[in-house]
């Protein structure tokens, strides 16, 4: 009996919502060949040594025994396959990758969450300069633009701020990761309790306030200036509000917002961090940022890297419903006549080759397609 | 009327207690008053839709972003692993998870227990930083059957008084954390409805605040 059923996680994809997708990685392969991006592809298997560094937060690996005896994971994620790449073979740097592949996260049983998801990406690797955020930028305002009607917030933070508060107000690690947690998960009460020592401090009303501290940038700059920040946030609040005034710039209608009390996408991240999202999607759209430190995970220098990953299965669901659709047809004919109808269905569009062997079987199998039949064998016009 | 924000509630005895502090937050819950049996309900009157569930449910529904507002015990968050934001704690519905049995129960007798309970999360997290290794037994219904039936050595369960245990013969051997309702949202729906959800947030909080008719005195 198990052999017609699926395992848990797990989908087909087929008809319309499989033609969407295609369309939609055809549109991201071109936008990424037309920003000169390298593709790169790299295995679904990966020893588990290399996701090291991935915080897999509530999901877990799907894990394989390999030949010899080595723990194999489906990969999780995109990144750290790029990094182990460019650490192994040495290619020469600067370069930029872009990749299309799926990644495996498996999630709380019976949850109604896929374990099989599609990212596309891009890894910039080897550019220190803050052009290489704005690429990224510029890519997810192109692509959000061009793939879906509902408009795209792009959210922007950085992935040490916290930290860098947080040290500011206690030394001791484990206040400091405790009071990290809550408020990245934004468990409030237990937040409230923890700073509640903290009275006295003059950061005081900025630590009440900040899980809050995500929205419009003006406000949140005003709110900011009000705090008596440490001054080792000051270069990263310039670069933030470098980022927002480019943006405003050069992306007038892209709106933009800050939030500065969140967890950068992951423990690797180390400087400005974006994410997108739209009015009606269950999760972000995109996500990325700088992260200095990957490849020390593989070798002992560290390289520069900006990078970005789109959740391709939600642009799918949220995007533009295509052009309706020509009138399909499909084509009846006899072996010999197989030019002819090839020349029929280069030139028209939404048409299809019956390869039925009667007439009767064409007329039903076009009957189930929603199709009109067009019989060359009763001489229709070629 | 703008997009609805929609609030799943576990129903019963948290949806009784929840109910008055949302009425006094000055949300309309008429609906949800006069509910007869059906489960869903749009506000005429504000842009809010209702879901009354059983709190699991509330959690899946609040993963899945079919719900924007969860209310539910924190007990239920904690054995859940939910990943949501937890933004205020209405103080009621307000018990403590324990270890309890009967008065035999030895808990230092050298022996892997058998613990029965609805918890096998947070019974599995408490024994864990004793160093204690424990067999579980994942327990639906009433609990205190556990140690009675010799099904289980003990339980962790929650209480609010204690009166169930003790008309059960069973005494508490161990406090683990308090529980109470909170207010969860969903993360990307903070994000799509910052100012509906935080407005609704800072008026329940300032009804949680207010100072009881005692401290008033």
């Amino acid at each position: 009996m198990l052999k017609h059923l699926l395992p848990l996680g797990t989908r087909d994809e087929f008809g319309r919502q499989a033609q969407t997708k295609q369309q939609l990685i055809s549109v991201i392969q071109a936008h990424f060949k037309r920003r000169g991006l390298t593709p790169i592809a790299t295995p679904l298997l990966e020893n588990q040594a290399v996701f090291e560094p991935y915080q897999m937060g509530n999901y877990q690996l799907y894990r394989l025994l390999g030949p010899d005896g080595q723990t194999l994971v489906l990969r999780p994620d995109l990144t750290l396959p790029v990094a182990r790449f460019i650490s192994a073979t040495k290619v020469p740097l600067p370069q930029k990758f872009s990749y299309i592949g799926d990644i495996f996260r498996v999630s709380r049983r019976l949850s109604g969450s896929y374990n099989q998801m599609t990212q596309a990406g891009v890894e910039l690797i080897g550019y220190a300069s803050l052009k290489a955020e704005l690429e990224c930028l510029t890519i997810a305002n192109q692509l959000s633009s061009e793939l879906i009607d509902d408009a795209v917030e792009i959210e922007l933070g950085d992935a040490q701020f916290a930290q860098q508060v947080v040290a500011s107000v206690t030394s001791d690690a484990a206040t400091q990761q405790a009071i990290l947690t809550a408020l990245f998960n934004k468990q409030i009460p237990q937040y409230q309790a923890l700073i509640a020592s903290y009275r006295q401090q003059p950061l005081y009303d900025f630590l009440v306030k900040w899980p809050r501290l995500f929205g419009q940038p003006q406000a949140i700059f005003e709110q900011l200036a009000q705090a008596p920040l440490p001054t080792c946030v000051t270069s990263t609040l310039n670069r933030l509000r470098q980022v927002v005034a480019w943006m405003q710039t050069t992306m007038p209608s892209q709106s933009v917002s800050i939030d500065l009390s969140s967890q950068a996408p992951q423990k690797y991240y180390t400087g400005l961090t974006f994410r997108g999202f739209s009015q009606v999607g269950g999760d972000y759209l995109f996500s990325g940022g700088r992260y200095d430190r990957l490849l020390t995970n593989f070798q002992a220098e560290a390289e520069p890297a900006v990078g970005m990953g789109i959740n391709v299965d939600l642009l799918t669901s949220l995007a533009a419903p295509t052009e309706p659709a020509a009138p399909r047809q499909l084509i009846y004919f006899e072996p010999e006549q197989w030019a002819t109808a090839e020349a029929r269905l280069a030139r028209t569009p939404n048409t299809s080759l019956s390869l039925a062997p009667t007439r009767e079987q064409a007329e039903l199998e076009a009957q189930r397609m929603g199709a009109t039949l067009v019989d060359l064998t009763k001489g229709a016009e070629a | 009327m703008t997009e609805r924000i929609k609030i799943a509630l576990t129903k019963g005895r948290v949806e009784q207690q929840v109910l008055p502090l949302l009425e006094r937050a000055g949300i309309d819950c008429s609906l949800v008053r006069n509910k007869q049996r059906r489960l869903i309900f749009n506000s005429k009157t504000q842009p809010y839709q209702f879901i009354l569930a059983k709190g699991p449910d509330v959690t899946t529904f609040l993963e899945r972003g079919a719900a924007d507002i969860g209310i539910v015990g924190s007990d239920i968050l904690v054995e859940h692993q939910s990943t949501q934001y937890e933004l205020l704690d209405l103080g009621v519905g307000r018990c403590q998870f324990v270890l309890a049995s009967t008065r035999t129960f030895d808990p230092f007798a050298p022996k892997r227990k058998i613990i029965g309970t609805k918890y096998p999360l947070i019974t599995q997290r408490y024994f864990d930083q004793r160093g204690q290794d424990v067999e579980i037994i994942k327990i639906e219904g009433s609990v205190e059957l556990a140690p009675l039936t010799g099904l289980a050595d003990a339980i962790v369960d929650i209480t609010e008084t204690g009166t169930t245990l003790r008309e059960n013969d069973l005494q508490i051997y161990d406090y683990l954390q308090p529980v109470s309702t909170r207010l969860v949202v969903n993360r990307m729906a903070l994000k799509q409805h910052q100012t509906a959800i935080y407005q609704l947030v800072d008026q329940l909080a300032a009804v949680v605040n207010e100072p009881t008719s005692k401290e008033r005195a």
